[in-house]
């Protein structure tokens, strides 16, 4: 199957979605009185007829995968303590997404027969496969005795550590599986994720736990700009793009055969306090950050890229990007060359219990060790000057398995 | 006690206006005869907390001579008022704290111009009341806008400086509680204690230990102060108010460590109220502080997180938005001339934040306000946040006005 199968003709208004290149021409001419504004780039252009293939030899789609516009992640609880149960749900999981990721349905939206329930729900029918990545997750529970499977183990999957600040509220934490659907489409995301809940239940061997859905990608991929997050500032503008980045940081490469090309992945709903972000002044935001809210460069640089001098003094002597400051925490400069993959998404829940927007970020790294996340998030979560306006209040940790080839299901060797 | 003496019952109820000048009328006491006796220069005036009527703050003068005057503070039998406040136009000039019967008399001297002030007592059955320093008009605010504002920075400090004083007295009766092992005493004693920071804490939360970095949270002084669950750092553990909190309402014991902590708690305060007089501040630095001050509120008292175990968190709601009324009250002089009607827009949220506030006082309870329930969250939460949020948005404009106003 192409990697991006892009049919010119097959374009229709429907199918393509300007996104920031539209908005870009208008305000060209403003955004030329600020040297720091990147020209933009033509490559954010979406195509909704665009996919990606799910079987493969390597990694599953939907991590090193440019991240798409949108996304759906659920995590479930297993009610089943029967191995086989699992080993059923993975395959039926794993056919239902190698469909949706074409853009197929999943069965019959409107069966024939009078009394009969669909299959598929019906509403990603027509909308093309808009580049639906479905990754899947599993969790630590899976890897028990309880289902025969200890030995198989990934060496470094188990619970994370309790991290300074988290303020983690039970219903938005952990689960034994976890579905991550990113695509152009937000409604081809909800689709899938909403599909495979069903499947879930129709064989009785898992439920949902919690849910976010993603909204305007958070972390830039290969070739994207840099997005943004909802507290305004660009989100990984130092993430890992590079393939060599990949294979030293995100990958398993060792161990059984069926773990290489697996990654960690760990998940974090982390909470905005929208109101409060929003009356600070921007110098203590460009503060909180260590950079400059618009261009997105170091406060001690001129353009983006430019890489940050945590060393380097104002007049009276202080660092001119606080130690405290949430770049100065997460550098890989700062953490022994710890470095993650993150791929986040905007959530907005509404409006809280309080009358408050209810929004943030949900958070989603990838790594090879768990404890490279941990390690960042114990000094962010201790001192990072943002603490002031977040609150990691969902959290989950599984290893996503490599990819399955053509003719076999995610996760197939574990049960062999 | 002068007032029996001069017969003026009328100042239990001196705040109305109407009923003052009818009592006067048919006492038919010539009160511009009665200025406050004056020795050695300085006026004398006495302030007498009494239980009477629900609680009430008694001026045995109000007429004053413009000068130096002292205030004499007695608590003989007002269970209810720990406070009392001299006040301009919602400024506070000076403050007597930790207030109670059976403890002696404190007096504070203030020099003062002619015009109207106030005594605030909260928590009394009437909590304004207005007296007149006859004579010379102090100085009109009729500097340039910058020097308005630089005296309110300097209003401002002193504030500041008082709090802290009286948070070290209040602490320091807290911990002789603790160290007692009387736990009842301590429970009574922990709401009384907490306002003060709750009202200054956006200046003095930045404060490192020497030999610390700054990421690290065993020397951040506002951690070891004011550190909550959710901000718990297992490295270094609970620490100060609400590690005492915790012990005093959760486990209900006093410990050998409950006892360390409070002795650790005094010394951090203590360090606090020898700083504070030496701060010195920039008109932004109160518009940023209120601010920060109102962030607080939203985060941590609107959700009930600050005081977990004791649920006192509408007192350092209070706290939180005296501190920073405060704060913008001491530029108001200076913003009236730079943008009157923003101005008067923080002043009506600010009023109405106060108005709500006070559904909720509770003389029966230490510190004056009904605990935050569960029923009371549920019900009000929203309500309390959205006045809040009304509020930080125009006085959110106040730093960046003060900040570029002309020098």
């Amino acid at each position: 199957m192409a990697d991006t199968s892009t049919k010119a003709s097959s374009l229709s208004r429907r199918g393509m979605l300007f996104g920031a290149t539209a908005g870009a021409v208008g305000v060209a001419a403003h955004a030329a009185a600020f040297a720091a504004s990147p020209a933009q780039s033509g490559d954010d252009m979406v195509d909704l007829t665009k996919s990606h293939p799910f079987y493969g030899d390597a990694q599953q789609a939907g991590i090193s995968t440019e991240p798409q516009r949108h996304s759906m992640f659920m995590t479930f609880d297993l009610t089943t303590a029967k191995v086989g149960d699992i080993q059923v749900l993975l395959a039926l999981w794993s056919a239902a997404i190698a469909q949706m990721m074409q853009g197929a349905t999943i069965g019959q939206v409107e069966p024939p027969q009078d009394s009969a329930v669909g299959l598929d729900t019906g509403e990603a029918l027509n909308l093309g496969p808009a580049s639906l990545t479905v990754t899947i997750g599993l969790g630590p529970k899976i890897f028990t005795d309880i289902y025969g499977l200890s030995h198989q183990r990934p060496p470094l999957l188990r619970e994370l550590i309790a991290l300074p600040s988290d303020s983690l509220v039970p219903g938005l934490t952990g689960g034994d599986l976890s579905v991550q659907a990113c695509a152009d489409d937000p409604q081809v995301a909800y689709h899938a994720v909403r599909d495979l809940a069903r499947i879930a239940k129709s064989t009785g061997s898992a439920q949902t736990r919690w849910t976010v859905m993603g909204f305007g990608r958070a972390s830039a991929g290969r070739g994207q700009q840099t997005p943004r997050n909802l507290l305004g500032f660009k989100d990984g503008t130092r993430n890992l793009k590079e393939d060599a980045e990949f294979e030293k940081f995100v990958w398993v490469k060792d161990g059984p055969a069926w773990q290489r090309y697996g990654s960690y992945q760990v998940v974090r709903k982390i909470q905005m306090h929208i109101e409060n972000w929003d009356t600070d002044r921007v110098s203590d935001q460009n503060n909180v950050f260590g950079r400059h809210k618009v261009s997105g460069a170091p406060l001690t640089g001129k353009t983006e890229f430019d890489t940050p001098d945590f060393a380097k003094t104002d007049a009276s002597g202080n660092t001119v990007i606080l130690p405290t400051a949430h770049i100065a925490l997460a550098a890989h400069e700062n953490n022994n060359g710890i470095r993650i993959l993150r791929r986040s998404y905007n959530y907005t829940d509404g409006l809280n219990q309080f009358g408050q927007l209810d929004a943030g970020l949900f958070f989603m790294s990838y790594q090879n060790d768990p404890a490279h996340f941990e390690a960042l998030q114990t000094r962010l979560g201790a001192s990072d000057a943002l603490n002031e306006y977040i609150a990691h209040i969902g959290s989950g940790i599984f290893f996503a398995p490599p990819a399955p080839k053509q003719g076999e299901y995610i996760g197939q060797a574990i049960f062999s | 006690m002068p007032l029996n003496s001069f017969g003026r019952p009328l100042l239990l109820a001196a705040g109305f206006g109407t009923v003052l000048s009818m009592t006067t009328a048919l006492s038919g006491v010539a009160r511009a005869a009665e200025d406050a006796p004056v020795v050695n220069g300085v006026s004398q005036v006495h302030i007498t907390l009494v239980g009477d009527n629900g609680g009430a703050c008694l001026i045995d003068y109000d007429h004053i001579k413009a000068g130096p005057i002292t205030f004499t503070v007695t608590n003989k039998t007002a269970t209810a008022i720990t406070e009392v406040e001299i006040q301009s136009d919602n400024r506070i000039l000076g403050e007597k704290e930790n207030l109670a019967p059976g403890l002696p008399a404190v007096a504070l001297t203030l020099t003062l111009g002619g015009g109207s002030y106030q005594v605030y007592c909260p928590g009394a059955g009437q909590e304004l009341q207005t007296f007149t320093v006859t004579g010379k008009a102090a100085a009109a605010a009729t500097g340039t806008t910058a020097q308005l504002l630089q005296d309110g920075t300097i209003g401002y400090a002193k504030y500041v400086a008082g709090v802290a004083a009286s948070m070290v007295d209040a602490v320091t009766i807290l911990k002789a509680d603790i160290d007692a092992g009387d736990l009842a005493k301590a429970k009574a004693e922990y709401p009384l204690a907490r306002p003060f920071y709750e009202r200054i804490e956006s200046d003095v939360d930045s404060f490192v230990l020497p030999g610390f970095k700054a990421t690290d949270n065993a020397g951040s002084l506002d951690y070891l102060i004011d550190m909550r669950a959710s901000a718990l750092d297992p490295k270094v553990g609970w620490h100060g108010f609400h590690a005492i909190e915790r012990d005093l309402f959760q486990n209900n014991a006093i410990t050998a460590e409950t006892k360390s902590q409070a002795a650790e708690l005094l010394t951090h305060v203590e360090m606090l109220a020898k700083l504070t007089p030496t701060l010195t501040y920039k008109p932004e630095d109160l518009a940023n502080g209120a601010a920060d001050l109102l962030e607080e509120v939203q985060t941590t008292k609107v959700t009930g997180e600050e005081e977990d175990f004791s649920h006192i968190d509408l007192l350092d709601f209070a706290g939180n938005v005296e501190g920073a009324q405060q704060a913008f009250a001491f530029l108001e002089p200076g913003m009236m001339k730079i943008d009157p009607d923003l101005t008067a827009r923080v002043q009506a949220e600010f009023a109405k934040v106060n108005a709500m506030l006070d559904t909720y006082r509770d003389k029966t309870q230490p510190g004056g306000y009904e605990l935050y329930t569960a029923q009371i969250k549920a019900a009000d939460a929203a309500k309390l946040s959205k006045a809040i949020q009304a509020l930080q948005e125009p006085l959110s404009k106040i730093g960046e006005k003060v900040a570029t106003a002309e020098k």
